[in-house]
C-alpha cells in the first residue's frame, strides 16, 4: 500500500474510532435513556476545545489567535480535562434541558441550546477565538520520533484503545441494572416512577454520561486534526450521529458502532470519489440532501435499524407467581424487578 | 434616549416578522401536534422564489402573494406526502423530529446545490424614509408592520369568530372528541397547513425584504427566534405567539442597539432560558402533554 493510501486509511481509523465514542455516548443519551439531544456536538465540541486550549499553552502576546485560559498539560490529562468539562457542561444544559416535557418539545430546545451555542462562540471571540477558530493544536506523542505515516497508525491504534475501554464502560451501563432503570424510564415514565425509580436522576445520570464521551471523541479529534471553528461543529453535524444510530439500531451498542461505521465513513467518504459533475459545493449540499434522504428512509423502511436493540427479557419473579414458589428458588434481587417485558 | 427609541422602533419592524412567523409556527404544531422543524427551511425556499419572481420582472407585492399561496399549497403537499405518512406508519413523536429535521435538510441544501452558496438581496422599489419622533421607517417597513398587524387581525378573526377557527382550536383541544362531534378533522388539519403554510411564506418574504443580502440559510437561523417567541408564548398558543414575536423582537433589536450587535441572538437565548427554568409551559398555556399526534 502506498503512502498516501496508508494516510488516509489510518485517517479514516481514527475518524471512526471518533465516531463510534461519539454515537455511544448519544446512544446512551438517546437509545438507551430516550433523550433527543439535538445539542450533542455542542459536548463534542466543548470536549475539542478543552483540549485545545488545555494543550496550545498561554496565547503569546500579539497572536493571531486569542483564547481564555491556556496551558500545556500533558494528552492524557487533557484527554481527561476535555471528559470533565464536557461532563460538567452536560450537567448544567441537563438542568435545562431535561425538565419534564413532551419528546419532540425537548429536542427543539436541544437545537435551539446547539445554535446559541454557535452563536455564542462565534461573537465571543475572546473565548476561543470566534468565527476563525482554533488551530496549531500541538500533536500529542510527536516527541516520539514517529514517522508521517506511522505517527497515524500510531494515533489510529491509540484511538482505537480509547474506543475499546469506552467499551468497557458503555457495555457495563448498559446492561447494568441502572441501563434497565434508564430503558424503564424511558419506555414508561410513570411506571418506572411508580417502582420508585428516580427519573430526572436516571436521565442526568446518562446525559453526563453521554456528554463525558462526546468530550472525549472530540478532544481525540482536535488532537488529531490540530484545528477546531465553528463550522466544524453545526447543528446538522449532531443529525449525522442520529443518522447513524437511525441506521445502526437505537439502543444497541453494536448496532449504533456498525451505524457509525456506514453513515459517516462509508457514506460520507464514498461520495467523495464521485466525478466532480457540478460546481464546486454542489456535492457538499448533495452529501446532506443524502443523508436527509437516508434517514427518512430508514425510519420508513426498517424504524427499528439494522441490528435493532434487543428485547429485554426477564424469569418472572417466583414472590409474584400464584403458585407458592419453592422456598429456596434465586430470583432476581428484590431492587431489580423492573419487568417491562417490551 | 435617543437611540432607545430608534432600536425601539427597529424592534418593532422585527417583531411584525417574528410575529408572522412564530403565529404559523405555533398554528401549525398546536393543530396539527407536529413540530414542523422544516419551518426555516420552507421560509428559505418562499424567499429565494420571491428573489426568482422579482428578477423575473413581476414587482415584490406579486411576490409576496405567489409566495404565500405557494408555500401555503406546499406545506399541505408535504404533510400529505411526507408527515401524515410517517405518523399512520407509527413513528413517535421524537422520530417525527428527526422527519422534520431531514425534511428541512434536503429542502435547505437542495436550495444550496441549486443556487450555491452566494448571498443575494431583492431589487426592492425605492422608498421615502418617515419619521415619528426618533424612529425612522422606511416605507417598505411601514408596509411589513402593516402586514404583520393585518395577518394578526386576520388570525384573531380565524380563530374567534368563525366555524373553521372554532373547529381548529377544537381539534387542538382534543381531536378524538372533536372528530366525533362531526368535525372533519383532516379538513381542518389541510386548512391549517395551508394557513400556516402561507403565513410561513410570507415571513419568508418579509424577512428578506427587511435584511440587505440572504443566503440559503437565513431562514433556518431565524428558527431560533420563532420558537423562543412560540416557547414564551406556550408552544401552541397564537395569541402567546404574539405576545412572545413582540417581547422578542423588540428587546433583542434595543440589546442590539445599546450594547452590540452580536447579542441578538443571545438576549433570544437569556429570555429562552430563563423561560424554560422558570416557566417552561410559557406565558398563556398549560404545556401539551404527551398526546399522540392526530393522523
Amino acid at each position: 500500500m502506498s503512502a498516501a493510501w496508508q494516510f488516509y486509511f489510518a485517517t479514516l481509523i481514527v475518524y471512526l474510532g471518533v465516531d463510534i465514542l461519539a454515537v455511544w455516548g448519544l446512544n446512551v443519551q438517546f437509545g438507551i435513556a430516550g433523550i433527543g439531544n439535538f445539542a450533542f456536538i455542542v459536548f463534542q465540541a466543548t470536549g475539542a476545545y478543552t483540549m485545545a486550549v488545555l494543550t496550545l499553552g498561554p496565547p503569546p502576546v500579539g497572536s493571531f489567535q486569542q483564547y481564555i485560559g491556556g496551558a500545556s498539560l500533558p494528552f492524557p490529562l487533557a484527554l481527561l480535562a476535555a471528559g470533565l468539562v464536557a461532563g460538567l457542561l452536560s450537567v448544567v444544559i441537563g438542568l435545562i434541558g431535561l425538565r419534564r416535557v413532551r419528546a419532540d418539545y425537548q429536542a427543539m430546545v436541544f437545537l435551539v441550546v446547539s445554535l446559541i451555542a454557535t452563536s455564542v462562540v462565534n461573537n465571543l471571540t475572546g473565548l476561543v477565538n470566534g468565527p476563525a477558530g482554533l488551530s496549531l493544536i500541538p500533536k500529542p506523542f510527536a516527541g516520539l520520533g514517529f514517522g508521517l505515516v506511522s505517527y497515524d497508525w500510531f494515533y489510529a491504534g491509540m484511538t482505537m484503545g480509547v474506543c475499546a475501554i469506552a467499551y468497557l464502560f458503555v457495555r457495563r451501563l448498559t446492561r447494568s441494572p441502572l441501563g434497565r432503570a434508564m430503558r424503564a424510564a424511558r419506555d414508561n415514565e410513570h411506571a418506572a416512577a411508580a417502582v420508585g425509580k428516580n427519573i430526572l436522576g436516571l436521565r442526568m445520570t446518562a446525559f453526563v454520561f453521554g456528554g463525558v464521551l462526546a468530550g472525549i471523541s472530540g478532544a481525540l479529534l482536535v488532537a488529531f486534526i490540530g484545528a477546531w471553528a465553528p463550522g466544524s461543529w453545526l447543528y446538522p453535524e449532531t443529525f449525522v450521529f442520529f443518522t447513524a444510530i437511525v441506521v445502526g439500531g437505537a439502543g444497541n451498542d453494536l448496532g449504533v458502532a456498525t451505524g457509525a461505521l456506514l453513515v459517516p465513513i462509508v457514506f460520507l467518504e464514498t461520495t467523495r470519489y464521485l466525478p466532480n459533475f457540478a460546481a464546486p459545493g454542489v456535492v457538499d449540499a448533495l452529501q446532506w440532501v443524502m443523508v436527509g434522504l437516508l434517514s427518512l428512509a430508514f425510519l420508513w423502511f426498517r424504524p427499528r435499524g439494522l441490528i435493532p436493540e434487543r428485547r429485554q427479557r426477564f424469569k418472572p419473579d417466583p414472590a409474584t407467581q400464584r403458585r407458592p414458589a419453592p422456598v429456596l428458588a434465586s430470583g432476581p434481587a428484590a431492587g431489580e424487578k423492573v419487568g417491562l417485558d417490551d | 434616549m435617543h437611540l432607545l427609541v430608534a432600536s425601539i422602533g427597529f424592534g418593532l419592524v422585527t417583531a411584525s416578522i417574528l410575529a408572522i412567523a412564530a403565529v404559523g409556527f405555533t398554528l401549525q404544531f398546536g393543530v396539527t401536534n407536529i413540530l414542523n422543524l422544516a419551518y426555516g427551511a420552507i421560509m428559505t425556499a418562499s424567499a429565494f422564489l420571491a428573489y426568482a419572481i422579482t428578477t423575473s420582472g413581476l414587482g415584490i407585492w406579486a411576490a409576496l402573494a405567489i409566495c404565500s399561496v405557494a408555500s401555503g399549497i406546499g406545506c399541505v403537499l408535504l404533510n400529505r406526502a411526507i408527515y401524515t405518512p410517517y405518523v399512520r406508519r407509527g413513528t413517535g413523536l421524537f422520530g417525527m423530529i428527526i422527519v422534520t429535521i431531514s425534511v428541512s435538510l434536503v429542502v435547505e441544501f437542495t436550495l444550496q446545490a441549486i443556487h450555491g452558496s452566494s448571498f443575494v438581496s431583492l431589487s426592492l422599489p425605492a422608498t421615502r424614509s418617515y419619521h415619528f419622533g426618533a424612529m425612522v421607517f422606511t416605507g417598505l417597513q411601514l408596509a411589513i408592520i402593516a402586514i404583520a398587524v393585518l395577518a394578526m387581525l386576520c388570525v384573531h378573526v380565524l380563530l374567534r369568530y368563525t366555524k373553521l377557527g372554532k373547529a381548529m382550536r377544537a381539534t387542538a383541544a382534543d381531536p378524538v372528541l372533536a372528530r366525533s362531534c362531526g368535525i372533519s378533522t383532516g379538513r381542518v388539519i389541510d386548512l391549517t397547513w395551508l394557513v400556516s403554510g402561507a403565513m410561513c411564506g410570507l415571513a419568508g418574504v418579509v424577512l428578506v425584504i427587511n435584511v440587505t443580502s440572504f443566503d440559503t440559510s437565513t431562514g433556518g437561523e431565524f428558527l431560533i427566534p420563532i420558537v423562543a417567541a412560540a416557547i414564551l408564548g406556550g408552544v401552541g398558543q397564537p395569541y402567546g405567539a404574539m405576545l412572545g414575536a413582540v417581547i422578542i423582537g423588540v428587546s433583542t433589536e434595543v440589546a442590539a442597539g445599546l450594547f452590540d450587535p452580536t447579542y441578538k441572538d443571545m438576549v433570544s437565548f437569556v429570555i429562552l432560558v430563563g423561560f424554560l427554568l422558570l416557566r417552561p409551559q410559557g406565558l398563556f398555556a398549560e404545556i401539551a402533554t404527551q398526546k399522540e399526534v392526530v393522523a
